[in-house]
């Protein structure tokens, strides 16, 4: 079987969870012996493979990112001629048979509508994330829903992170439910450390991720009495908003703004969180829940999220519920018994999420199509 | 039994423990079942004792909580259960009054008190002394019951479980290896094939009939089968839709068909069977999930550090002569709270998501200790106004 899949982003260059999921299944459909073409645009740092089956192509530069919102009307044009510039370049860049084209998200769905009407071959669209979870429910913007619309009409079958994703799709954009997949994200497990008194939150900072509902629950914590540091680790155009709100709530002592990490810093700070917070409004999976819980960090997920249908061995609040999500923190933090329990199981829960299993069960999708 | 939503900020804030439980909904859902199950149920026993002319017999095992819910919520099913008894065709069963593990605590004392408040309250209520005791849950060991004996019960009743058996039929009475007591072993195939399988229309033995029920009886070699079974079973588990109460209005006549085979209640049943062999049993024994042992309360650290919590509270406790502090630490005993913190496996784990209310065993070890947290300082801060 040979596969085009075309993406934007590859370690070691990655900002989000889609990143990682094509370079976890890539490497597993490699290894079972599908010939797999990964597109992507160049980047600062080359991204490599050591799978014979697998090749990664560079095709041209892009100046924008999957995870990217036009701010005002003037840079919107540039922004939008962009997006399609790009399409356009890898769609006459893809040559060569393939027995399915494979596009991850909005920005290349452009490219793989074209491909798959010029060579006539089926499109598998993964959904990892919509406008509404990246707006966070909030002013949603037409332009990428009508080009989500669009891909996800034309698409032969579509990929959902989630059955909380697959609902939205169904619900928001108006697709057939049978027309949809659902295959939960995996992870390469990390392994604990020595646990230190923080209490983390790791994911850009959007009005998607939550970042002021963590804030909320750090007061509540610290008002309760509890000696830890609330570590929000991540970039994004909420931080100068957040540093101004953790002043007014007067816990800027105990909060640490620590900026974008490095791979290996994120890697890092898992290991010895000793509680993992992901406060989303709307999150379609939520990979870093899992990076969490195999690095042994008890973990707190919104109930609007994947990971939370997905996961059994974590803890599960309404992001809005600043009362409950306290309530959670300072549980793991003063029951330890609670606190070492939901490690344990959450370890041992987490083997299960393999990208071999991922592969699999694209395999399976791959396979209706053709 | 249900609790209140508790959180760590509530902690040391409660004006009364009796704030910890869910009124409301155990309202509801007693209320829910006592008019599926319950009442109709009575009825249809006391119709086939009626009908038989008292040669259908019965046993009841009936808490001090279930007994305080009927009076407080449908005290006519109290009057319905004192009809039964006055058939003379039903055996009232001793447990503790509280639905508790209380008969693993370290120091038996407290299961004492538990089984004392229960005899006191059959006797007031159904004027009944009773002969046979169940421990709540079924659970057995050596300690329970050599205790048992001493406090003066001729039998006991306890899970037919392989482990003790091993080739042995649980259809004869047998003897505690340590004590004078006749003890009665739950055949479970043939109870849980009306508990847990009546309605499953993927096993062989459906649809059961109860002439189909009775020829599988009569085919069993032995003394006795006991079949103890939730009484929610008729009308709760087993819906009316699934033909549960014809079921049990068709099984006396089929049974009595056979000339080898009549009803005893638990009382007659020690009265005509003697011993046939020993048991030994060192290690608690049950009639939960398939492990037939107390995993199921006590399976995992979370129950553990919950149940040390709550029997270390006691003796403090009972110092202090507050009926109503000792009455709420009797009530957070009640084996559900650590049944909904039970993380054990696929199987069993989906029977206790059923009957749980909360999210998952965390958000039920959560409250639940938050709670204990704020009953141990109501507690110690009213020992300190004392002193």
């Amino acid at each position: 079987m040979k596969v085009a899949m075309i993406g934007w982003e590859y370690p070691p260059f990655k900002a989000g969870g889609l990143g990682t999921h094509c370079y976890g299944l890539t490497r597993s459909l490699a290894d079972k012996k599908v010939h797999l073409d990964f597109y992507m645009p160049k980047t600062k740092t080359t991204a490599s493979t050591d799978k014979p089956f697998l090749r990664i192509k560079e095709v041209g530069e892009a100046t924008v990112f999957p995870y990217d919102r036009p701010t005002d009307k003037e840079i919107e044009g540039d922004f939008f001629n962009s997006v399609y510039r790009y399409n356009d370049l890898v769609a006459s860049k893809v040559k060569g048979n393939y027995d399915v084209i494979h596009c991850h998200d909005w920005l290349t769905m452009k490219a793989g509508i074209q491909l798959k009407e010029k060579f006539n071959v089926p499109l598998v669209l993964s959904i990892h994330s919509t406008e509404y979870d990246r707006s966070g429910m909030l002013s949603p913007n037409q332009w990428f829903i009508d080009i989500e619309k669009e891909g996800m009409q034309k698409a032969d079958r579509l990929i959902a992170v989630s059955n909380y994703t697959k609902q939205l799709v169904v619900d928001k954009y108006g697709i057939d439910p049978n027309k949809i997949d659902v295959v939960h994200n995996a992870v390469y497990p990390l392994g604990s450390g020595k646990k230190q008194d923080i209490v983390l939150f790791l994911g850009r900072l959007t009005i998607q991720k939550g970042p002021e509902f963590f804030l909320d629950a750090a007061k509540k914590v610290l008002d309760y009495g509890l000696k830890t540091k609330f570590v929000l680790a991540g970039s994004g155009d909420m931080l100068p908003r957040l540093i101004n709100k953790a002043v007014d709530l007067g816990i800027s002592k105990d909060v640490i703004f620590t900026g974008r990490l490095t791979e290996e810093e994120v890697n890092h700070i898992y290991r010895i969180a000793n509680v993992y917070v992901m406060p989303s409004v709307s999150e379609p999976f939520g990979i870093t829940a899992l990076e969490a819980i195999s690095a042994g960090t008890p973990t707190i997920v919104s109930k609007t999220t994947g990971a939370a249908e997905a996961i059994t061995n974590c803890l599960q609040v309404d992001f809005w519920d600043v009362d409950e999500m306290a309530n959670k923190i300072i549980s793991l933090l003063n029951y330890n018994v609670l606190h070492k329990t939901i490690s344990k199981e959450g370890k041992r829960e987490i083997d299960l999420f393999t990208w071999d299993r991922v592969a699999d069960r694209t395999l399976d999708v791959y396979r209706e199509v053709i | 039994m249900r609790l209140n939503r508790f959180s760590v900020f509530n902690i040391g804030k409660t004006k009364s423990p009796y704030h910890y439980f869910d009124n409301t909904l155990n309202h509801k859902i007693f209320d829910k079942v006592a008019r599926k199950c319950y009442l109709p149920a009575n009825n249809v026993l006391l119709d086939l004792i009626d009908q038989y002319d008292g040669k259908f017999k019965i046993s009841f095992s009936l808490t001090g909580t279930f007994v305080e819910y009927c009076q407080k919520f449908m005290p006519e099913v109290i009057d319905s259960f004192q009809h039964l008894v006055d058939t003379g065709s039903v055996s009232l069963i001793e447990e503790t009054y509280f639905h508790s593990l209380s008969s693993l605590y370290d120091d038996l004392d407290e299961f004492k008190d538990q089984v004392m408040m229960h005899k006191h309250l059959m006797k007031d209520l159904f004027n009944y002394s009773p002969k046979v005791f169940r421990n709540t849950e079924a659970i057995y060991d050596n300690r329970i019951a050599k205790t048992v004996s001493d406090m003066g019960y001729q039998g006991i009743i306890t899970e037919g479980a392989k482990k003790i058996l091993d080739w042995r039929s649980p259809n004869y009475v047998y003897k505690p290896i340590n004590a004078d007591l006749r003890v009665l072993l739950r055949h479970y195939s043939l109870s849980d094939d009306i508990g847990f399988r009546f309605s499953a229309q993927g096993w062989p033995g459906f649809p059961l009939t109860a002439e189909k029920y009775a020829q599988w009886i009569a085919q069993d070699q032995g003394d006795i089968i006991n079949l103890f079974m939730d009484y929610e079973t008729f009308g709760e588990h087993q819906w009316v839709e699934t033909g549960i109460f014809d079921f049990l209005r068709h099984l006396p006549e089929k049974i009595l068909s056979y000339d080898h085979l009549d009803f005893v209640t638990v009382n007659q049943a020690v009265d005509r069977f003697k011993p046939k062999d020993t048991i030994d049993v060192p290690w608690a024994i049950s009639w939960a999930d398939e492990d037939r042992d107390v995993s199921t309360w006590l399976g995992n650290e979370m129950q553990h550090a919950c149940f040390r919590e709550l029997q270390e509270l006691g003796p403090a406790l009972k110092k202090k002569n507050d009926p109503k502090l000792v009455d709420a630490w009797r009530k957070l005993q009640t084996s559900d709270h650590l049944y909904y913190i039970s993380t054990k496996g696929f199987e069993d784990g989906n029977v206790h998501q059923y009957f749980s209310h909360y999210d998952n065993p965390y958000d039920g070890f959560i409250n639940y200790m938050n709670i204990l947290q704020d009953f141990k300082q109501s507690v110690s801060d009213e020992n300190m106004l004392k002193n």
